[in-house]
């Protein structure tokens, strides 16, 4: 089987992103054979010259206006399969960005050697460390811009590193780039022979992924189906094991019994493990929003936590009500109280208890929540993370930090 | 290859999200691979019998073959049937000879589709599309809204944090779930092989060509191979560079025609 890791490029705009991922699905050869016919048609037609960010870019807009607005994923191939998620680097498209990095294991943060650190560059660092991404690679790009000179390499490099360690990263890999000619993407350099470090494609085959830690049960209940005689709950084992004959403990609903049947349609299995979508029989009313787990490591039902949040549209006020949703469990949840507000291209705090926090700035929030169950982001990821919406739109994600307050 | 049985997790979540978040569901198929797997995905997440319309868009202009294997699997798996066809379009005369290819599928699939919606109310359409298939299908959300006029609002797609997929936000408008998006088109054979999933026979070779893509009969052409079973299908998956819908004519026509398709509500 292929190991697929996917790994999401961020970076200030214009630092060249998707020229990156365009240059290394050229110099991998990854590209089908009518690519480059098909790009050549559409440059006629618009009177422009090629760009590697052409094998990407899909949008009539974003070819036009030479920048990316919307985030995609490309495959490629090197040791592992990789998935390369491209993100736009305007301030004004960070639901986008935040749309693809929400899936990476692995972020590659692109900085211009001539442009240094910019206002995304740290904003997209700070949001991917909350995202709870731990491997950075960092790619120190345009070096063609800087005469392949090692001094405005090391420079950047040490600003970045600074900014990184600032925010909670420990980052060991930088990589001098430079994605419009080619060096050290895909292909080791013949300009800079004061590097003696690995590509960027060798330096993701060398990345090791984290080791999967044990974890107790948590099976998030998403419907309950009435089928012939049994009632069947139908749900995804997001963390630790489940078997046949385990007594589980149901919350908020606060139910508790044992499993008689897994259902692996149309198997019946014994047992069930992290990421499987099965059906259950357990005698007993559960409803979606429940999470079930271990009588010994069970979920606990809470009605207010603190999470860190980043607001995505409009304002977050001390005393407003927005939609919750953590896990399938969704619900009106109050504001109560606004302990920092943090600006999110730095990490640091604005203000202490604050009333009321801007777009675009994270803030760390007590919410006051009907009975639902919620763990810390840092030990259960998956119940750890929700989103808040208003008039049916997502417009804050947050992760737990504290489960109980 | 990716996990198989990870992206069939994946895809059945979706698929049980779709019918616990909106009240009237239903999903398209075209016979072709991808939406047959969807709809043996649907079997799985349903425990065999699904539980919602699948819909026909029939353009009048599918190859033969493809009706005959509708009506064999309609049958095996107890499908709820819908048929929809623009009737008042293919009385005017649109067909693939005319001028537009836009205006062509535009007529036949996108408005077929939409009086379909309008009839039935359909609040979620679940459809078999891939980003690997095509760049515009690639920016696609998971669960990605159209407006009250059908039509994908890409400028503003909603911010789909992990598993928590945006709702709908107003009338009259309707949910395009993706349970596959993040399929490849080799992870689709590989589990059409290993789930000894029915596939319509146009997709093996005969005399040297078979169909990669399957669309309608006089926009969509065969590319060569040699490969005439499943597993051979798989080998050549592994090494080709041909493009998947190197044969499906209305891509090409003229630049990011399939984003002004896609945009007036296109699969």
């Amino acid at each position: 089987m292929d190991v697929n890791i996917d790994v999401v490029i961020v970076g200030h705009v214009d630092h060249g992103k998707s020229t990156l991922i365009g240059r290394l699905l050229y110099d991998s050869e990854t590209l089908p054979e009518d690519k480059l016919d098909e790009i050549q048609i559409i440059l006629e037609e618009y009177r422009k010259q090629f760009q590697f960010a052409y094998f990407l870019d899909s949008f009539e807009e974003e070819f036009k206006e030479e920048r990316t607005i919307d985030t995609t994923r490309v495959m490629f191939k090197g040791r592992n399969y990789y998935t390369i998620i491209d993100v736009p680097g305007h301030t004004e498209f960070i639901k986008n960005m935040l749309t693809g990095a929400c899936h990476a294991q692995i972020a590659s943060l692109v900085v211009s050697a001539s442009d240094g650190i910019q206002e995304q560059t740290g904003r997209h660092a700070f949001l991917i460390h909350m995202l709870g991404i731990k491997t950075v690679l960092v790619a120190i790009n345009k070096m063609d811009l800087v005469d392949y000179s090692q001094a405005a390499f090391e420079k950047i490099k040490d600003e970045t590193a600074n900014l990184l360690a600032s925010l909670g990263f420990s980052v060991t890999v930088f990589v001098p780039i430079s994605a419009i000619e080619g060096d050290n993407i895909y292909t080791p350099s013949e300009r800079m022979d004061w590097y003696h470090g690995p590509t960027l494609v060798q330096a993701l085959d060398e990345t090791e992924p984290e080791a999967a830690s044990e974890k107790p049960l948590r099976f998030v209940v998403q419907d309950v189906y009435h089928l012939d005689a049994e009632k069947v709950t139908v749900g995804r084992i997001e963390c630790g094991t489940m078997r046949k004959g385990e007594e589980l403990v149901f919350q908020p609903s606060g139910v508790r019994g044992k499993v008689h049947k897994i259902i692996d349609f149309p198997e019946e299995v014994t047992d069930g493990k992290a990421g499987d979508s099965i059906g259950i029989v357990v005698g007993y009313e559960t409803r979606r929003g429940d999470v079930g787990g271990h009588i010994e490591t069970p979920p606990k039902s809470v009605d207010r936590f603190l999470g860190e949040v980043v607001l995505i549209e409009g304002t977050l006020k001390r005393g407003d009500v927005f939609s919750i949703k953590c896990g399938t469990n969704r619900g009106e949840c109050l504001v109560e109280e606004i302990r920092e507000r943090i600006n999110s291209e730095t990490g640091e705090v604005i203000e202490e208890n604050s009333t009321e926090v801007s777009k675009n700035e994270a803030a760390t929030v007590v919410f006051k929540t009907p009975p639902m169950v919620v763990d810390n982001f840092s030990e259960i990821p998956q119940l750890g993370r929700f989103v808040l919406t208003r008039d049916g739109r997502n417009v804050a994600l947050g992760i737990v930090l504290e489960s109980m307050v | 290859m990716l996990d198989l049985k990870e992206l069939e997790n994946e895809s059945i979540y979706m698929l049980r999200e779709s019918c616990a978040e909106f009240k009237k569901p239903a999903v398209l198929w075209s016979m072709g691979k991808d939406s047959t797997a969807v709809l043996w995905l649907c079997r799985k997440a349903f425990f065999g019998k699904i539980p919602f319309p699948v819909i026909h868009i029939d353009t009048s202009y599918k190859f033969k073959q493809m009706y005959q294997f509708r009506s064999k699997l309609v049958e095996e798996w107890g499908l709820d049937l819908l048929v929809t066809r623009n009737e008042e379009a293919l009385r005017d005369g649109v067909g693939p000879h005319i001028e537009d290819k836009l205006d062509c599928c535009t007529k036949l699939k996108t408005e077929a589709l939409k009086n379909c919606l309008d009839t039935y109310g359909f609040d979620a359409l679940i459809l078999a599309i891939r980003r690997d298939e095509h760049g515009i299908r690639a920016k696609e959300r998971y669960f990605s809204p159209r407006d009250e006029n059908f039509q994908w609002n890409y400028k503003d797609q909603p911010l789909e944090m992990w598993e928590h997929f945006q709702g709908l936000t107003g009338i009259r408008t309707h949910m395009r779930v993706h349970p596959i998006l993040h399929w490849r088109e080799l992870d689709v054979w590989e589990y059409v092989k290993k789930e000894g999933i029915p596939t319509n026979p146009m997709y093996f070779a005969r005399n040297g060509k078979r169909y990669r893509s399957l669309g309608c009969e006089p926009c969509t052409a065969p590319v060569e191979s040699s490969a005439n079973t499943v597993n051979k299908i798989v080998d050549e998956l592994r090494t080709t560079k041909v493009a998947e819908r190197s044969g499906r004519a209305q891509d090409k026509e003229k630049a990011f025609i399939m984003q002004k398709l896609r945009a007036l509500g296109y699969m």
